[in-house]
């Protein structure tokens, strides 16, 4: 059930947005099962501070689209954790408090390639395997092909859209199996 | 000029550069993801967005004087460059840096310094636009009204 006072931006909500929010919605009580509401900026903080979201790990070298990616995760109600090397996503999977539920990967990053770093997330846990999301600028079939046989979740092209974020989160959430 | 005639100007201003294709839903994007917990989050982006490609430019100005061009390098930075002003929705630097990876995979000096004056040219366009929609955008809240979307 949502609560009545939602926050409606002084523009009227066109249909992508509306989508938007109730895609947000979804996971949300999806994820918390508890009631959502907009309110004002400190009831929002509080809300965040109060519940745990959905944990995710974002992995990108690039520091503007991971400040946008965090965002974007951080709309739909996520508890993001940015990090900027396939090392660093590698150490922070060794820390056992750590259980990330989702892991957004870029797929091109230098000094080891993301689908190394997806092959190794998958040897890592043997049960309970964070779902993998793939970030990749490129628009070819084999890269598709690629992140099934190493056993993402879901591939998105860059630059994502929040609505296709959403959607997917949404889509794997609800599914919760390899491709 | 009164605040009814600035925000007027700005949505204009706003719809002549994705028109022009400076912009595209990129930036939307963007302005969608700012809240009351962001405020300031499209000026925080589209200020990293100008440093590092800066830096990008004066890599790739370096690299491409060398005697012997390292076109890897180069391309590493131009990929690099289109990725982030795709993020912020930069259509115009984005078109050129796709030009650029294909001279670069060519190995065609020509072509990418070509292209490097080209993305030049239009990052310094977007960068003049942006700032002026920004300063109009301050204009606006400074006398106390709000910015339309």
């Amino acid at each position: 059930m949502i609560q009545e006072n939602v926050w409606i931006s002084t523009n009227s909500l066109d249909f992508a947005q509306s989508m938007t929010l109730l895609l947000r919605f979804q996971i949300q009580s999806y994820i918390q099962r508890t009631m959502y509401s907009h309110g004002t900026s400190g009831e929002q903080s509080n809300y965040y501070s109060r519940s745990r979201g959905l944990r995710v790990l974002l992995v990108d070298d690039d520091e503007i689209n991971r400040m946008v990616t965090k965002k974007m995760l951080e709309k739909l109600g996520c508890e993001v954790t940015a990090v900027s090397t396939g090392f660093e996503c590698l150490s922070a999977f060794s820390h056992a408090e750590n259980s990330f539920r989702v892991v957004v990967l870029d797929l091109h990053m230098p000094e080891i390639y993301g689908f190394e770093v997806a092959t190794r997330i998958r040897k890592f846990r043997s049960c309970n395997w964070p779902l993998i999301i793939a970030l990749t600028a490129s628009t070819e079939d084999n890269v598709q092909k690629r992140c099934v046989q190493i056993g993402m979740n879901a591939v998105l092209q860059k630059p994502v859209l929040l609505q296709a974020m959403a959607a997917e989160l949404q889509r794997i959430l609800h599914r919760a199996k390899p491709l | 000029m009164d605040l009814v005639q600035l925000q007027r100007q700005l949505v204009d201003y706003k719809t002549s550069l994705y028109n022009e294709g400076f912009l595209d839903e990129q930036f939307t994007q963007l302005q969608e993801l700012q809240d009351e917990n962001n405020p300031d989050f499209v000026v925080e982006v589209v200020s990293l967005f100008f440093e590092d490609s800066e830096r990008l430019l004066n890599e790739l100005t370096k690299a491409l004087e060398q005697q012997s061009v390292d076109f890897k390098r180069v391309d590493a930075h131009v990929h690099q460059l289109k990725g982030s002003s795709s993020s912020i929705g930069a259509q115009r630097v984005q078109k050129v840096c796709i030009a650029f990876r294909n001279y670069c995979e060519e190995q065609n000096i020509e072509g990418c310094v070509k292209c490097l004056q080209q993305v030049r040219h239009e990052y310094s366009l977007v960068k003049t636009k942006l700032e002026s929609m920004f300063q109009l955008q301050q204009q606006i809240l400074s006398a106390g009204g709000s910015i339309p979307m």
